[in-house]
């Protein structure tokens, strides 16, 4: 797939750290850091086109979900003099099925779920809940232990953060090897286990 | 079908109290009056109650004394999604040790849509899932209570007297119980549309009844008010904390200014309710009794009865004659388009379940003129009209026409007839249609 071709370039390649699990049929181009103990699903597309994209620990990204470091829409990707931004993401998020994330700097515990569009400009802090099918595109920092839900988009402020998915984690890393084949890791000795 | 999914285009026009026109799918068909009746036209009445989220079925006389709400869920008061009941391990500790802990089961109502849980107001987690969540008392509910009951006491006196005016000019020798037992729920007396609904005339005291004379106090009007707090315009207002108008409202009882302050209430019941033509009293809509099921027991649906379009839906041949609308037409308000339907009468054949499947039926020999009919298949035809349109702006043309064709009762009401004839006779029925056919491309 992508693999032979991301190796030929330098700097631009997935490193992925030993313990996660990353299956084949996940699109992921560019300079991609992802640590141990997250998950990524088949049909999952991250994409570092502007910039490299950190993703921390214990992360879920869900299948159709795309991360992806665009370039700003009015600057064209020949122009020089832009720097790569990087985009980090922290530990434990959940990214649901089909959502769409550009946000440059996510922290820990956010819950994204089904279909719900982050812009560019948006910064999560940690334990916020981007409820389905809505997109936040203002140029903000979402305070923490938000949720915002609702056609309208409203919002409210939870007491209690969102619950680490640990249960869900173990469960995938021991059934996902079994039905994919896996990336390979960069670090570690290792090598994951194929059917 | 065009009547899923374009259901604007072809309106019938209903000739009730007031003038509708609406797709030929929104109407009921009364086949006693034989005639077209709207949601407007026919009167809605209570069949049953029943909870949306638990679907449970509610006597009627239980659902007015839990006041309409039910008594297992809950709504978010936040959102007014349905909560549902989550389960939490706490250690706790055992009662005859106190130093050892084990594991208890707590129960927190949590909402899976804005993430409310019943521990953002202090509610303490219950022990049990089900049954152990209270609702606040209102504070004013004694005062309240004893108002109603002081003014169902006067309602029914002013009743007895009204009643006994009535029968004192016209029938002296009636009983007075008569009046009281065959008051409001008959047809008879139902309550005229526009008329202020009392439901205090409802509950009366039933005869014999020691009626206590119940005084109130009235209202005392305080010349001091509470003044507002000191820093009411400098204190910063955390936005999350304030309760949406909408929020407020739904608990009418406190009206919450604050988020800490929202309770959840018990969830509302939904009815279900039958239709009755007004003119006959037959029901020409009557749901099920079991709130799983969404079949009808009657459902006069205009779509079974009458013509659609180009579609018999009839077993019956059907002969169908479209006349134009003349000039001057009461009815004919809307056409913008002048309209020329063919002047033959246009013949359907009856609607044959099993014609699909059957290889070695006839094929139907109705002679059909090229010019009028297009195509025709089982049942349906399809027809040629001309259409001229007569303004030229750029809005939507309209044609109207009314459609006769003959329609058989066969479920009419077995009267003994005196000739001795057949016992399906024809009627013929004549709608008035309105086809909206698009915006003109110029």
């Amino acid at each position: 797939m992508a693999d032979p071709n991301t190796k030929q370039m330098s700097q631009k390649s997935a490193n992925i750290a030993a313990g996660a699990v990353v299956c084949v049929e996940s699109e992921i181009r560019g300079d991609v850091t992802i640590g141990p103990r997250t998950v990524v699903h088949p049909k999952a597309r991250i994409i570092a086109e502007a910039g490299p994209i950190i993703i921390g620990e214990g992360n879920l990204i869900e299948e159709q979900a795309l991360i992806i470091n665009s370039y700003p829409e009015n600057i064209m990707p020949d122009t020089e003099g832009v720097e790569p931004k990087t985009m980090t993401i922290g530990i434990n998020n959940v990214f649901e099925v089909g959502c769409v994330s550009q946000a440059l700097k996510i922290g820990d515990n956010n819950v994204i779920e089904s279909k719900a569009d982050l812009g560019k400009n948006v910064i999560l802090t940690s334990g916020c809940i981007v409820g389905a099918c809505c997109q936040v595109n203002t140029c903000e920092v979402i305070p923490e232990n938000t949720v915002i839900y609702g056609s309208n988009c409203m919002r409210r402020v939870q007491t209690e953060r969102p619950q680490p998915q640990t249960l869900q984690l173990d469960f995938l890393m021991k059934i996902l090897p079994n039905y994919h084949h896996m990336k390979k890791t960069v670090k570690g000795t290792s090598t994951p286990v194929r059917n | 079908m065009a009547s899923l999914l374009q259901p604007d285009r072809v309106l019938y026009l209903v000739h009730g109290e007031k003038k509708i026109r609406s797709p030929l799918s929104t109407l009921y068909f009364c086949r006693y009056c034989s005639e077209l009746r709207s949601l407007e036209c026919v009167s809605h009445e209570v069949d049953s109650h029943y909870c949306p989220s638990c679907l449970e079925n509610m006597p009627s006389a239980e659902a007015k004394l839990k006041k309409n709400r039910c008594a297992n869920c809950f709504d978010c008061p936040c959102c007014m999604h349905t909560l549902s009941t989550r389960a939490t391990n706490i250690p706790a500790p055992l009662p005859d040790d106190p130093s050892k802990t084990t594991m208890k089961k707590a129960y927190y109502l949590a909402c899976g849509f804005c993430r409310w849980t019943s521990r953002d107001v202090g509610m303490a987690d219950k022990s049990v899932a089900s049954g152990g969540w209270q609702e606040p008392d209102n504070p004013h509910t004694q005062r309240i209570n004893k108002l109603i009951e002081y003014y169902q006491q006067l309602a029914q006196r002013e009743k007895l007297e009204r009643d006994r005016k009535k029968l004192a000019r016209r029938r002296p020798y009636m009983p007075l119980a008569f009046s009281e037992k065959y008051g409001l729920g008959t047809r008879l007396q139902r309550q005229r549309p526009g008329a202020p609904i009392t439901s205090l005339a409802g509950l009366s005291l039933k005869e014999g009844e020691d009626q206590k004379e119940i005084n109130i106090e009235p209202a005392q009007a305080l010349d001091e008010v509470e003044p507002l707090p000191e820093d009411c315009y400098t204190r910063p207002i955390n936005l999350p904390e304030v309760t949406s108008l909408r929020q407020r409202l739904l608990q009418p009882d406190f009206q919450p200014a604050g988020a800490s302050q929202l309770h959840p209430k018990h969830k509302h019941l939904l009815i279900k309710r039958s239709l009755r033509c007004r003119k006959c009293e037959h029901n020409l809509s009557k749901p099920e009794f079991n709130p799983t099921s969404i079949k009808f027991k009657i459902q006069l649906v205009a779509e079974c009865q009458v013509l659609l379009t180009l579609t018999n839906p009839v077993e019956n041949i059907t002969h169908v004659t479209l006349v134009g609308c003349e000039e001057g037409d009461p009815e004919d308000i809307n056409s913008t388009a002048k309209v020329m339907v063919p002047t033959k009468e246009l013949v359907l054949a009856g609607k044959d379940a099993a014609a699909d499947y059957d290889e070695l039926a006839e094929p139907q020999d109705f002679q059909d003129d090229p010019d009028v009919v297009a195509f025709r298949k089982s049942n349906k035809i399809g027809f040629f009209i001309k259409v001229v349109p007569q303004r030229e702006e750029d809005g939507d043309v309209t044609v109207s026409f009314k459609i006769r064709h003959d329609f058989r009762n066969l479920a009419a009401p077995i009267r003994p007839s005196e000739e001795g004839d057949a016992p399906t006779e024809a009627i013929w029925l004549t709608h008035h249609v309105e086809l909206s056919l698009g915006p003109i491309i110029a």
